[in-house]
């Protein structure tokens, strides 16, 4: 258990007015040690990660892998890569060779370190039948070998939009679109108000309602300030194309996972990437492109 | 007087909007991806090539491709060390005459037999309508003799898949290393997990 802003201020609060030291007194469950309490009075006070000078990113970088080896007895590596010059990330998602077998989403699970209680998924397949184009009218939770005849199945994620409501709909401007186009939330500035899940029109954030649980053995320990690492109670996440991945070269876990080949994630400013012969050589839609978000992500047929 | 001064400010605020719409509508996404045609180096980050690979005789629009090899993964490879003038038990028959293979592969009359692939006068390679000698590992060119609008999409990128990274040298996986090429079709089976509706 970590003991998050409201507690943790009120706790402090009462320790000040009673002439206490101790920070900690707040806390559901208390700092196991000096080094762990001094660790979190630092990354309480830290800033908004686009606001943090190069030291004080690699500060912070720092306190978050002592603390998970402090709180889960696992070393972590918690990166703070930029994004790639010249870079935009575009994907597509092949409608008529996707087959549903879901492997991209447990692949997402476990490479985000999503809490496992409350089966968090950034990923959602709907099974549709054919000439349907509402994704509400799909079922996700079809409990059948797949494929089915006269069926197709259609992925929604977060689709990193060029313009994007959740990013405008935030107060505390904890969540913006990088450079690299990759829209992210910065955990710790996040104040939990749900505003950007409200302004989504894709259903692309998911909320921690409860302490994320990941059991320990299955951590992805390659992280990335923006992306993958453990996340609190009360702080929204999303899908970050696996930023830790992406930005190291690497493809999405969705898309290596893909068994089907149906996922193409590249780069859209480079003529010659796969996602441009994707957009150059077949039939593309977006959804709800009418609404003007501008998503990064298309679909295709065949 | 007070008329004219309100025509005067809307014919000018109307100018004005037809001045910056375009200025705003430009900034879409489709803007940029279609003002962006310099080349990207891709190779600024090095990435391994995964050891299994060879160089595919093709291009695609970024030049030269590795594909994954198969020669490597196919059981027992090479075909000669049976096919030839090694004697074998005749109980041992159904176990080495490929029993297993059963071929679910095309309709009708376009339905290929062993022959249509293998070459029968050395088993170590593939052949083609023409007859052709293509090796194991450059399939490609024998499954795009009839399905050269699947390969086309696949040197492009629509579709297979890339091998780990989205930058750096170009690797894709070969046709046989998702479908077997005796039985093309995805073989049915259960969905990993589910996934909740969309307001949940």
């Amino acid at each position: 258990m970590k003991c998050d802003r409201r507690t943790f201020v009120k706790g402090m609060g009462l320790t000040v007015a009673a002439g206490g030291a101790a920070l900690s007194a707040g806390c559901s469950s208390m700092p196991s040690s000096g080094e762990e309490m001094k660790l979190r009075f630092h990354e309480y006070f830290k800033e908004n990660y686009r606001l943090m000078t190069q030291l004080e990113k690699e500060q912070t970088v720092e306190r978050l892998a002592r603390l998970a080896k402090l709180n889960h007895d696992i070393d972590v590596q918690v990166g703070t890569q930029e994004p790639l010059e010249q870079v935009l990330y575009g994907y597509a998602f092949n409608v008529s060779r996707c087959e549903g077998f879901m492997d991209c989403v447990t692949a997402c699970v476990k490479e985000n370190n999503l809490d496992r209680n409350s089966k968090t998924q950034y990923i959602r397949i709907f099974e549709m039948e054919h000439g349907e184009t509402d994704v509400g009218s799909g079922d996700g939770k079809y409990f059948h070998e797949v494929p089915v005849p006269d069926h197709y199945y259609m992925g929604v994620q977060c689709f990193h939009c060029e313009s994007a409501p959740c990013i405008k709909a935030c107060p505390t401007k904890a969540t913006w679109r990088e450079p690299d186009g990759i829209v992210v939330v910065d955990y710790d500035w996040c104040i939990g108000c749900r505003y950007c899940m409200a302004a989504c029109p894709y259903w692309g954030r998911r909320f921690n309602w409860g302490e994320p649980h990941v059991p320990r053995a299955e951590i992805t320990k390659k992280q990335h300030y923006l992306g993958n690492r453990l996340r609190n109670k009360g702080e929204m996440e999303k899908c970050t194309f696996c930023i830790q991945r992406s930005r190291n070269g690497k493809l999405p876990a969705c898309v290596d996972a893909c068994p089907t080949g149906s996922r193409v994630f590249g780069n859209l400013l480079d003529p010659d990437s796969e996602i441009r012969f994707v957009l150059k050589n077949k039939k593309v839609f977006r959804m709800k492109e009418e609404l003007g978000t501008d998503p990064k992500f298309w679909y295709f047929i065949d | 007087m007070p008329k004219l001064r309100l025509v005067t400010i809307l014919l000018l605020s109307g100018l004005l909007v037809l001045a910056v719409a375009p200025a705003l509508a430009g900034h879409g996404i489709m803007e940029k991806v279609k003002e962006a045609n310099e080349p990207f180096d891709s190779l600024q980050i090095d990435t391994p090539l995964p050891k299994n690979t060879v160089q595919v005789k093709e291009e695609y629009q970024g030049g030269a491709f590795w594909v994954l090899s198969r020669k490597d993964s196919i059981g027992r490879f090479p075909c000669s060390r049976c096919h030839g003038k090694k004697k074998s038990f005749k109980r041992e028959g159904a176990a080495l005459a490929h029993g297993d293979i059963e071929l679910v592969h095309g309709q009708g009359e376009e339905r290929p037999e062993c022959k249509s692939c293998h070459n029968e006068k050395n088993l170590d390679l593939l052949s083609d309508k023409k007859d052709r000698e293509i090796d194991f590992d450059h399939s490609y060119q024998l499954c795009g003799q009839c399905h050269f609008r699947q390969k086309s999409d696949w040197v492009g990128g629509a579709h297979g898949k890339r091998h780990t990274y989205w930058i750096g040298k170009r690797v894709v996986w070969n046709c046989a290393t998702c479908h077997d090429p005796h039985s093309p079709r995805f073989k049915k089976r259960w969905p990993s997990t589910y996934s909740l509706p969309l307001d949940k």
